[in-house]
């Protein structure tokens, strides 16, 4: 039957979609903590050397950034030096698909029970604020505004950076077009 | 389709109303318990609050093996340790909390102890290490507020590391939540006013923020039309058991609201504020809750509009244009606050309360912000936001 053949097909590329994100997401994490204030002072509450991870569980696709001082954070891929100090885990890669693919609010996640923390909820809690400005940081506004709380009034960011990521989005974007359809 | 999705959880058996108490021993036989300990604190029984516990059980054949009543505010893991203690040397085999949060959270703490084995509680810090069923665990509110009785979480400090651990987990629910009137009967008016402001804040941080859903929006909006209408008659006329019951089951039905849909900013500030100016929890949850609603008004316009049903009942609901209701809602609630205020002195602002002083809005705006409960806030917050907001809960 039809339907069968393609369920694999789809898990398949929503897998492959995930993994794309966070790599996506991993380096872009590394470049606004380079260029953007405001995330600097989020991250620089972090404890140097922090290792932050996100995952699907159980053992799904994964993403490490650590920070390594004075606010800038290092995007490790998917391979942690050491144990991590605070793991955000999607129950499922079903979830982890509708966030990334930016069907789904981050808080509103957290909200659906979607994600567990693994760690002080402090510091969770500025991730999520970091992760919502990436997001409309690298999304073209329309979309932001469906993936974050609150679009900035304030965004300033280079030019190149932004086209760059905008590059992978528009990889990731058709990506989802297809497996949704 | 929408994304919507939810989930739901209360596995509590309440027992509530007139002579709650003398269903525990029967409670406690149908779980096989049959050495249970009480775990509370001074106030509790010196306010005789033990005594109708104690004479329930006596009076069917159950003997309370242990009573441990020195339960401090702010419950330690010295504390918990010394009760699991008593616990094993006096071979208990269930316990019974009856008390505020503290008392309850301490229930919790050493039933973690005693089911899972150790004398270092900080080793279960955290969310989803406890793997099976606790021992049978009850408990019995004195306060009419926090709602711990329906929660899946107990905090304990270490007093050696000065944090305060949290522990989460479905098995610290109690298997049953009793509650009597007589248990809040003799409640001082300032404890009153701002445990049920408390309960009403968990119903309404329920009610419109982030994780909100059917079932916990069911248990929210009846628990703020039961304060709205017993919390002034009971502060009129603090015998008034029936309304002691309404307040009491108000407590319990918002913390089932909130334990399955979280709160907001109110909590982040007011926890913030109990951290550095040791102000009780409910007192903050009354000072913030007009200005926070201001300030997420834009993003909950609609649910908010909705609770002036349950908190001004149908006339003014309809009398009001559905584009006001909102702001009316709001009003409601500082009107109930002014009442307070002519009543007990319940402080309405920072200023009023003499024990916070101006400068120490920064740092409570920056605690505020690695508050897990504002991850829930309809409104992204940033520290300019939370210090708008605490200026103008200042005066
Ligand atoms: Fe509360």
């Amino acid at each position: 039957m039809m339907v069968k053949r393609l369920q694999p097909m789809m898990s398949h590329a929503r897998r492959s979609y995930v993994e794309l994100m966070f790599q996506v997401m991993g380096r872009a994490l590394q470049a606004i903590s380079e260029v953007d204030e405001t995330t600097r002072n989020e991250t620089r509450e972090l404890p140097e050397g922090f290792l932050f991870e996100m995952q699907v569980m159980p053992n799904g696709p994964k993403l490490i950034v650590e920070h390594t001082g004075n606010g800038k954070l290092l995007f490790h891929g998917d391979e942690a030096p050491r144990p991590v100090d605070l793991s955000i885990q999607f129950k499922h890669i079903a979830h982890a698909f509708l966030v990334l693919s930016f069907q789904e609010k981050t808080s509103v996640a957290f909200a659906n029970d979607r994600m567990l923390v693994d760690g002080d909820v402090s510091y969770a809690v500025r991730m999520t604020r970091v992760l919502n400005r990436l997001e409309s940081f690298i999304l073209p506004k329309l979309i932001a505004e469906r993936a974050v709380k609150e679009y900035p009034a304030t965004i300033k960011l280079p030019e190149k950076l932004i086209s760059a990521a905008r590059i992978y989005l528009k990889v990731a974007t058709q990506f989802v077009e297809t497996v949704r359809a | 389709m929408t994304n919507k999705y939810y989930e739901f959880f209360c596995p509590v058996k309440v027992i509530a109303g007139k002579a709650a108490l003398e269903h525990i021993p029967y409670e406690l036989t149908g779980l096989a318990a049959k050495r249970p300990m009480i775990v509370t604190d001074k106030g509790v029984r010196a306010a005789g609050l033990l005594d109708p516990v104690i004479a329930a059980c006596e009076e069917s054949g159950l003997e309370i093996v242990s009573i441990y009543d020195d339960v401090p505010p702010d419950s330690s893991t010295s504390v918990v340790k010394d009760i699991a203690g008593v616990y094993r040397k006096e071979k208990c085999d269930s316990i019974i909390a009856v008390g505020g949060g503290s008392a309850i959270d301490t229930g919790k703490a050493v039933n973690i102890l005693v089911s899972e084995g150790g004398d270092n509680i900080a080793k279960y810090s955290g969310a989803g290490v406890l793997k099976h069923p606790l021992k049978p665990f009850f408990v019995v509110p004195t306060t009419a507020g926090t709602g711990s009785e329906v929660t899946s979480v107990a905090v304990i400090t270490d007093e050696k590391k000065g944090v305060k651990l949290p522990f989460t987990s479905s098995f610290l629910l109690p298997n049953a939540a009793i509650i009597d009137p007589r248990m809040t009967l003799t409640l001082p008016p300032h404890i009153t006013a701002a445990t049920a402001m408390d309960a009403l804040t968990h119903a309404t941080e329920a009610f419109t923020c982030m994780a909100k859903n059917p079932l916990s929006d069911a248990y929210a909006t009846a628990a703020i039309k039961k304060v709205s209408q017993s919390l002034l008659a009971v502060m009129d006329n603090p015998k008034d058991s029936d309304g002691r019951l309404e307040l009491a089951q108000a407590s319990t039905m918002a913390g089932i609201a909130f334990s399955n849909s979280m709160v907001g900013l109110v909590h982040s500030l007011g926890h913030a504020t109990g951290a550095i100016c040791h102000l009780p929890h409910g007192l903050c949850m009354s000072l913030y809750l007009p200005y926070v609603l201001e300030f997420n008004l834009e993003s909950i316009r609609e649910p908010l509009g909705e609770l002036l049903l349950h908190l001004e009942g149908p006339e003014v609901y309809s009398a009001t244009p559905a584009s006001r209701r909102a702001e009316v809602s709001i009003s409601a609630i500082r009107k109930l606050r002014d009442a307070l205020y002519k009543r007990c002195e319940l402080p309405r602002t920072l200023k009023e309360t003499g024990k916070v002083l101006e400068n120490q809005l920064e740092s409570i705006a920056k605690l505020a912000l690695d508050d897990g409960s504002i991850m829930f806030n309809p409104r992204e917050v940033s520290h300019e936001d939370a210090m708008a907001v605490l200026r103008r809960a200042w005066a």
